[in-house]
Formats: structure tokens, C-alpha cells, sequence
């Protein structure tokens, strides 16, 4: 049994975090507005609780910190003090300061000491200057620093890990939920059946609740930003206007664990390259200020998180030289691109926009990392962009990592699942609906020309060889349809010919196991009701693998 | 029977402190609230022997929430909790009605020992 000092300590660590937060994002507010008297209200009760907490569990230097803090709140609160010049740098200091300490409690570690910052605030609360400015943080420091700023509390009251085994756990359920529905109909038994209905409407309720539990607000990564927009801005010396919105958002806590490096990334390439410095936005007729949008809104089953700005948009043709001189494209293959075909290659490895390597930015790593961690969810990836007003980079999530919607189908008797989330249409299609170009099989979806693949092709084929040549010879000429799954995957689509349609299913993803999951062309497995295994179509994997190959 | 205490702060730590502390010593910890409309309500359903009350809160100044629980309850018994630093208004709250302050961060005997004194008062709560 945990002990209640142990108790304690836990409760402390979760809420000096939220409060630490919290002061961080009121800070901001109170930077860009000093008359914000919500934002010095909040901070004044923040600081007066953590020094009452911290002092309660005998951390003396936070303490007198917090306590310090509040002082200077106080003093601005009645007017006695201007929140302006070094006091602004002093107090977001002390805050950093203050997360260090919260941390290094958390990690059992001995806490910070900061004499010189705690003698500063003194000689602020004296109305005097303080000693020393702090020197600028170095690259790396800057780096490690945001990223910590964006580190989420692991303490949602229960650890995530119980609810992760917990949900494994229901998972199993739905498996053998499944089987038993199955076995009901096959015995042709009423009593067997009504059972069966009945544990089906549990179980159905059991998943949803388990699910619903893992379930945050997005503001829980969200309010973070405010801080991380405010110190790369101060560092590229621009001006920007942080818009937040849909924080009551609900998506699973480790969808948003995966999608915080991601979206570090599209927010600070937004700061850096997507909004201009105030004198080049004058030049364009625009406010000096620039507006940045982080919002997460709800579209269907899945969760978007959108970012926005007001910038200069994407120079699609500068991305298109980039990106052959890059190697990421030949110039061929790069002619034939329309503008989101371009836009897409900068989510390529090795392609990386900053002409101009700048301390926030330029560090080698590149927007890939984006499109890995949305590949990992199954989630995908959108942009938006017009030149001279800005850009929009939409991450489309899943809301819970372990049910995904799934299309099951059948090839050579065997059934495979492919996530809703890249499924686009299902199509029958009669022989002269498609049309040979170039070796390859196409047909026309939306206006637009869609090449057609055997997955049998795709699945079996070995080694490198490219594809043999289509030809509308190959196709059945008895009349009969072809079944076509068209999958989209980063502003591409690809029909899969397949044998049948089997049906729409929820299903729980197993990842692959050693050795089987080096394996890319399979996401995972699930197991059907009829106890049949059944492999995950992978379409990130499939799409590249038939864009390597095509003939 | 036990004494029904309710206790009043915003921190969740704090509030769990004080609900062991009174727990152990066999008082009933019948409501916790965290901000002022709660404790003004709570102070009504709950009708308590006792009420600690933390001097800030989001909401409203503890002073406030003060005024407002002896206006809707004459009789209530209210003991004030607070850190070091906030005197000024602590006193006012003993001009206003409290029975005593508790000083943050506090040992458990102190926080028995005023809290047994404070209900051992006049009584006049029912």
C-alpha cells in the first residue's frame, strides 16, 4: 500500500505541474496585456498555493521562490511596480526556474538552487535593479527547453499505464465477444444467442467507457503553447498573436503524447518561416503583428488539430526546385506534380525549407518527423496554402489509438483489414470505365485520373523488379465488375483491385511481434469473430511500395 | 455524534492534508470545496460544525466567502487557513467573525488543537 507521504507527494507533483503550466500560460497573457488583472489574479493564487504546498512538504527553495513571486504579483497587483522590462525576463526566469524545481521533485532528484535568482527578486521587491541579466540560452538549451515545455503530466490520476492494460485487456474481450457471436449463429441456438447479444451490448459499452477515460481535453497539450510561441517569436524577433481554440477537444492522452514532437515542429516552422518579421509584413499591406491559430476540432471519428497563419504561404515552385536539387524528386517526376503533390514533398526525409539556418529551426531535422509520427497513428496529413496569406497544416487523428474502423477484404480467401482513416472509395468498375496510360491501369474518380494496382501484385511480388507492364487485355471481358478500393494516403490515391468486399468493422490492431514486425507492408494484426487471423494493411507502406515499382 | 467539518481551499494537496488530519482525529469531513460559490453552497447543504477556510481562492477572496457564510448562517463557526503573508486579511476575517487562523503550512497537532477549541465555543451552531 502506498504510503501517505507518498500520497502526498503525488498529489503535490500533479498539481504544482498544473499550476506550473498554468502560470506559464497566464504569464504570456499578462506579457502581451500588463493590465490583464485575470491573468496577475491567477498568478498571484498559483504562486500563494505552490509556496503553501511546497513549504508544506519541506522544499524550502521553491518555497521561498513561490513566495517571492507572489510578493511581486502583489506589488503589481497594487500598482506599485510596472510589469515591463526585466521584470518581465526576471519573472518568466523564475518560472522556468520554479517548473525545474517541480521536475527534479518528480524525478527524486535534489532541487535546483538558485541563490542568484532568489536574491534578484528580493532586490525586485526593494525596488531595485537586479545584479545580472541572464545570458541568452544557447541552441541547444533552447531546444531541450521547448520540448520540456511541452512535456505532459504522466498523472491523470491514474497512471496511463493501468488504463493502457486495461484497454489491451478489453481488447481481448471484443476478440472473443466476437468469437462467441459467431459460435451463436453457427449452433443455431436462441438461448446461446440472446446471451450472446446481451455481452455484446456490455462489452460494446465496456470498450467505449475504458476508451473514454483515456480521453483528455486537448488543451492539455494545447495551453502549453502559448509559452513556446512567445519564447521562439522573442528569439526570431517577431510578433505573433497565439489564437487558441477547441481545448475541450476529447482525444486519447497517447495520441496527443505522440503528436507533441509533431506539432512543436509545424508550430515553430510556422513562427520561423511561415510568418514574416514585422518590416517584411508592413511591405505587404498586412499588420506587423502575425496571427497563429492552434485549434482542435472534431470531424467524424477522427480528431483535427489544425494550425494556422497569416504568413507568406508556400512558394510552390521554390519547394519544387528545392526538392530535386535535394534529390528528395526527380526533376521529372517533379514536373508532373500539382501544387499539394509539392506541398507534400516537404514532409519528405532530407527536405528541409530554411534557406537561412535560424536558432529555432535549422537543426538538420526536418518536417519528417511530422509525417513519421502521423503515419505511426494512422492519421493523416493535410496543407493548406495561398501565397502571401498564409498556411494551414491539418494533423487528421484518430480519437483512440487501439479501435480503428476497418474495411474488411478478401483476396485469395484470405481477409485483410484496411483503416477507414485511408480507405476513399469502393468502386465496381465494368471494363470500359478503365483505361490503359503508360503500363499502368487507370480510371477516372472525382475528376481525376486513378491509378489502378492487383494488390495480389503488390503483396507477392519479390525483390525490387518493377512491375509488369498493364494492358487492357488483362481485364475480364465476361462482363463482370472489378472490385476497386481506392486508398488515400498524403494527397494520393491508388485503387487496389481486390477479390470482394467483406464488410465494415471495428477492430482492435495487435502489433506484429518479433520477427514479423519488420514486416512494413502489414500495420498489424487482429483476430475476427470466426477466430480467423487477420493482417492490417499498412497504406502508407503500400503507396510507397507501388510508387517504387511502377512500371 | 462526530463533528461535521467542511473544508475550504483551492489546492486538491491541501484539501486531502487537512480531510486526513480531521479524519484521523475522528471528525467527519462532510464536504470539501475549492472555490466560493461551492463553499457557499455546500456551506448551506451541508450545515457543518466547523468550516476551514482558506484565505484565497479563485473565485472570490476567502474574506468574501466569509461575509457570505455568516450572512446566509449567523452561527456558522468559521476558522481561517492561510500562509504566511496574508495577515492583513486574516485579521479582517477575525473582525468579521472567524473563531481563530490556522497558518500554512501547519502541524497536524496545532490544526487539532485549534479546530477543538473552535467547537468547543459557545456552541450555538446546532
Amino acid at each position: 500500500m502506498k504510503s501517505r507521504e507518498q500520497e502526498y507527494r503525488e498529489l503535490f507533483m500533479a498539481e504544482a505541474l498544473e499550476y506550473y503550466d498554468a502560470m506559464s500560460r497566464h504569464l504570456s497573457e499578462l506579457e502581451r496585456n500588463p493590465q490583464d488583472v485575470a491573468a496577475l489574479n491567477e498568478l498571484f493564487r498559483l504562486m500563494h498555493n505552490l509556496k503553501a504546498n511546497a513549504r508544506a512538504m519541506g522544499f524550502v527553495d521553491m518555497g521561498e521562490v513561490a513566495h517571492k513571486m507572489e510578493t511581486l504579483f502583489g506589488q503589481i497587483r497594487g500598482q506599485e511596480r510596472a510589469f515591463t522590462g526585466t521584470l518581465v525576463t526576471l519573472t518568466f526566469r523564475a518560472v522556468d526556474i520554479l517548473g525545474n524545481m517541480i521536475r527534479a521533485v518528480g524525478a527524486g532528484q535534489e532541487s535546483v538552487d538558485d541563490k542568484a535568482l532568489i536574491e534578484n527578486l528580493e532586490r525586485f521587491i526593494q525596488g531595485q535593479e537586479p545584479i545580472e541579466t541572464q545570458a541568452k540560452p544557447t541552441e541547444e538549451e533552447a531546444e531541450t527547453d521547448a520540448a520540456r515545455k511541452l512535456e505532459l503530466s504522466d498523472l491523470v490520476y491514474i497512471p496511463v499505464k493501468k488504463l493502457d492494460k486495461l484497454l489491451n485487456l478489453v481488447g481481448e474481450l471484443v476478440i472473443d465477444r466476437d468469437r462467441i457471436l459467431t459460435l451463436a449463429a453457427e449452433l443455431n441456438s436462441p438461448a446461446l444467442r440472446a446471451t450472446a447479444q446481451h455481452l455484446f451490448r456490455i462489452s460494446d459499452d465496456l470498450q467505449y467507457s475504458v476508451m473514454d477515460v483515456r480521453l483528455v481535453g486537448a488543451g492539455v497539450l494545447l495551453n502549453k503553447f502559448p509559452r513556446v510561441v512567445r519564447d521562439v517569436a522573442a528569439s526570431e524577433e517577431k510578433q505573433v498573436e497565439l489564437t487558441l481554440a477547441g481545448q475541450d477537444v476529447q482525444i486519447d492522452r497517447n495520441v496527443l503524447q505522440l503528436i507533441t514532437d509533431a506539432l512543436l515542429h509545424i508550430v515553430r516552422n510556422a513562427v520561423s518561416h511561415g510568418l514574416e518579421g514585422p518590416d517584411d509584413r508592413k511591405a505587404a499591406g498586412k499588420p506587423a503583428i502575425g496571427q497563429l491559430s492552434i485549434s482542435a476540432l472534431t470531424e467524424r471519428d477522427d480528431v483535427l488539430v489544425q494550425v494556422q497563419d497569416d504568413g507568406r504561404g508556400i512558394n510552390t515552385e521554390a519547394v519544387r526546385k528545392k526538392a530535386i536539387r535535394k534529390g528528395v524528386v526527380t526533376a521529372e517526376a517533379a514536373a508532373l506534380l500539382d501544387e499539394e503533390g509539392v506541398w507534400a514533398l516537404l514532409f519528405e526525409p532530407g527536405f528541409s525549407m530554411a534557406e537561412q539556418i535560424t536558432e529555432i529551426s535549422g537543426r538538420g531535422v526536418g518536417l519528417d518527423v511530422v509525417k513519421l509520427a502521423i503515419d505511426s497513428l494512422g492519421g493523416r496529413l493535410r496543407v493548406a496554402s495561398e501565397l502571401g496569406k498564409g498556411t494551414t497544416f491539418t494533423l487528421v487523428l484518430p480519437t483512440s489509438i487501439a479501435v480503428k474502423g476497418a474495411l474488411l477484404i478478401e483476396l485469395d480467401a484470405r481477409a485483410y483489414a484496411v483503416p477507414l482513416l485511408h480507405t476513399d472509395t469502393v468502386l465496381a468498375l465494368a471494363n470500359d470505365q478503365i483505361f490503359a496510360v503508360g503500363g499502368m491501369l487507370m480510371t477516372r474518380v472525382q475528376e481525376e485520373n486513378v491509378p489502378l494496382v492487383n494488390l495480389r501484385q503488390l503483396l507477392y511480388a519479390e525483390g525490387d523488379e518493377q512491375l509488369p507492364r498493364a494492358t487492357r487485355t488483362e481485364l475480364p471481358t465476361d462482363g463482370s465488375r472489378l472490385q476497386v478500393l481506392v486508398v488515400s494516403y498524403g494527397n494520393r490515391r491508388l485503387g487496389l483491385i481486390i477479390d470482394r468486399f467483406l464488410r465494415q468493422q471495428n477492430i482492435v490492431v495487435k502489433s506484429l511481434s518479433k520477427p514479423l514486425d519488420t514486416i512494413d507492408l502489414f500495420g498489424g494484426v487482429t483476430l475476427l469473430g470466426s477466430g480467423q487471423l487477420c493482417l492490417v494493411l499498412d497504406v502508407p507502406a503500400l503507396t510507397r511500395l507501388f510508387l517504387a515499382k511502377r512500371p | 455524534m462526530n463533528k461535521r467539518i467542511l473544508i475550504v481551499d483551492d489546492s486538491f494537496y491541501m484539501r486531502t492534508m487537512l480531510k486526513n488530519m480531521l479524519t484521523d482525529a475522528g471528525y467527519d469531513v462532510v464536504g470539501e470545496a475549492a472555490n466560493g460559490q461551492q463553499a457557499l453552497e455546500m456551506a448551506v447543504a451541508t450545515n457543518p460544525d466547523l468550516i476551514t477556510l482558506d484565505v484565497i481562492l479563485p473565485d472570490n477572496t476567502g474574506l468574501d466567502v466569509l461575509k457570505g457564510i455568516r450572512q446566509q448562517q449567523p452561527d456558522a463557526k468559521v476558522v481561517m487557513c492561510s500562509a504566511v503573508g496574508q495577515e492583513t486579511i486574516v485579521n479582517e476575517a477575525i473582525e468579521n467573525g472567524a473563531l481563530a487562523y490556522i497558518v500554512k503550512p501547519f502541524s497536524e497537532e496545532r490544526v487539532l488543537e485549534i479546530v477543538g477549541s473552535a467547537l468547543q465555543g459557545d456552541g450555538s451552531l446546532a
